[in-house]
């Protein structure tokens, strides 16, 4: 049985990397109770791609991507990105509760400094994007969690993308870095999704890295995969996806491989 | 593997059909959640109407008590007697002068809390050192009554209202500062994170989130502190009373003490009652209700 990816051919990318992580190493606790986390990681994300991070539990995935957002520092290596601050979304929405979706769409323009009319101009068309169109005044819990996970994909977007604009450059198309975001979703809603991210990601240009445990979702996601190993995390193996990459196959191939990976530690 | 195969049928699609964007939809349909209000009449109905009841009946019971004359009248006066004396200070005016006395003492007094508490609660909350250092001081002087403090305040002031805005100060400050504290620390550490990596610098998370997050707490402290500065003044003015203190609701109640007239006592201790309760139920309650129902906290009517 053959199924092709339902993503267009990507475009030929050219230019400085939107995100180089250069020999990257954490090392949390010292002496006997250390805890290597990552070792000696490289990654290198072109403008406008997009990268899965498929690992098992404890591989330093969320790790990796605490350094890359700058929540944390490497104990040793380098992480550069062209953006001037990546956007992070979690696997909770973390939505302000006082705050309506507008609001809280807008929040990383108000931190900025970016004045209300043009910020709230800015937050109606991200949650038109996110097909969230008049549902600006509405508060956290009165959304449902795939909706709460699209206001946190618009804000992400807003604090990626700033306030957009035609004739930008991939480079100033922002970088997205997302850890599990699905995770805490129920199946259906999961896959709408991720089809629905698909789309936001070929409308904006936004360069994404995405960490996730489910292999599934990577393949359907992502032009690229990268698997990390555990405890340690290195990178293991690469596999790049394309229009007509076979993703049955695929899946069969990574999950063989991950599986061999975390095997690795019963022994 | 058929419902695979379903699954990768769908995916030969490029991007969502209209199918998809259905089904979003519906889900969006569904899984909104629904709030349910209850009608006014219903909430007069289970709110208003039971401790109005319960009240009625309180004094049925007083009545009752009062007319089988088991103890002298000194002791236990009539309902009238009591509604009287209070009717008869209001019709005098010498009642509004009376609460007007306490409440402007203890309005002040609780704001004067709050602008000592306030920094107080932040700098617990926020630098470690002087939590380990004053944390459990803090929350011991919660138990302390205040009105212990008189004594020493009376030596250290003299019979001035600065004895009574101590002893005030000294109930109230512990109750709003640890309000703050824990107000400050029940916000989900997600949430500076995520205000970090939007790039928020320490005041604006400060400002923009953490106070705002720990807003509930900070009003519970509120609610509490005004509790104590009420119940803190009323034992000052019970226990410091001198005519350059003024006359407010505290002198009233002793003085109904020393010359035994018993529906001055029970009046005043009703007056202390209501006002107490009166300034939470236009106060506090609405401010709580207001803040928690824009969070989807609230819980009842």
């Amino acid at each position: 049985m053959t199924a092709t990816l339902e993503r267009h051919a990507p475009e030929p990318r050219t230019g400085p990397p939107a995100l180089d992580v250069r020999g990257v190493s954490k090392v949390f606790g010292t002496g006997q109770d250390a805890v290597v986390a990552l070792d000696g990681v490289d990654l290198s994300v072109a403008p406008g791609e997009f990268v899965c991070l498929l690992g098992a539990s404890g591989c330093g995935k969320s790790t990796l991507l605490n350094l890359v957002a700058g929540l944390d520092r490497p104990t040793s290596g380098t992480v550069e990105t062209t953006s001037a601050r990546p956007a992070v979304m979690f696997q909770e929405a973390a939505l302000l509760p006082w705050l309506d979706a507008g609001r809280n769409v807008e929040l990383p323009l108000r931190l900025a400094g970016i004045g209300r009319a043009q910020r709230r101009e800015r937050a109606q068309e991200l949650l038109a994007l996110v097909r969230l169109e008049g549902q600006a005044d509405k508060r956290p819990h009165e959304l449902s969690g795939g909706m709460r996970q699209r206001v946190a994909l618009a804000r992400a977007l807003a604090a990626a993308t700033g306030l957009g604009g035609e004739g930008k450059s991939r480079e100033e198309a922002g970088v997205l870095l997302m850890d599990e975001p699905f995770g805490a979703l129920d199946a259906i809603t999961r896959d709408v999704l991720q089809a629905e991210l698909l789309r936001v990601w070929e409308a904006t240009g936004t360069t994404v890295l995405f960490v996730t445990h489910d292999v599934r979702e990577s393949v359907r996601l992502a032009e690229r995969v990268v698997l990390l190993s555990s405890r340690p995390g290195r990178v293991v193996r690469e596999w790049a996806t394309s229009t007509d990459t076979d993703a049955e196959e695929l899946h069969g191939d990574i999950t063989g491989e991950l599986r061999e990976v975390i095997s690795a530690h019963g022994r | 593997m058929a419902a695979e195969s379903t699954t990768a049928t769908d995916e030969e699609r490029p991007g969502p059909t209209d199918d998809a964007i259905d089904v979003g939809r519906g889900l969006d349909a569904l899984d909104t959640p629904t709030e349910q209000r209850t009608p006014l009449w219903k909430r007069f109905l289970t709110g208003v109407v039971p401790p109005i009841v319960a009240v009625v009946l309180f004094v049925v019971v007083w009545q009752i008590l009062w007319a089988s004359a088991i103890w002298p009248e000194f002791k236990l006066p009539s309902p009238e007697a009591v509604f009287g004396t209070i009717g008869q200070d209001f019709a005098e005016g010498r009642a509004f002068d009376i609460i007007w006395t306490s409440i402007s003492r203890a309005v002040l007094g609780f704001l004067l809390a709050v602008v000592v508490a306030t920094p107080l609660g932040l700098l617990v909350a926020t630098v470690p050192l002087v939590r380990s250092a004053i944390g459990p001081i803090l929350t011991g002087l919660q138990s302390l009554p205040s009105v212990a403090w008189v004594p020493a305040a009376v030596l250290w002031f003299g019979l001035t209202d600065a004895t009574i805005y101590f002893v005030v100060l000294m109930g109230a400050v512990p109750s709003i500062a640890n309000g703050l504290v824990s107000g400050i620390d029940q916000v989900p550490p997600l949430l500076p994170r995520v205000g970090f990596a939007m790039g928020a610098s320490r005041s604006q998370s400060a400002r923009l989130i953490m106070l705002p997050a720990a807003l509930p707490g900070f009003l519970g402290g509120l609610k509490q502190g005004w509790a104590f500065s009420w119940r803190s003044l009323m034992a000052a003015e019970i226990i410091a009373t001198s005519p350059s203190l003024g006359f407010g609701l505290g002198a009233y109640l002793n003085e109904g003490q020393s010359l035994s007239d018993m529906p001055s006592v029970m009046a005043a201790i009703l007056l202390i009652l209501i006002v107490g309760i009166g300034v939470e139920l236009l106060f506090f309650r609405p401010a709580e209700l207001r803040v928690l129902r824009a969070r989807g906290l609230a819980t009842g009517p």
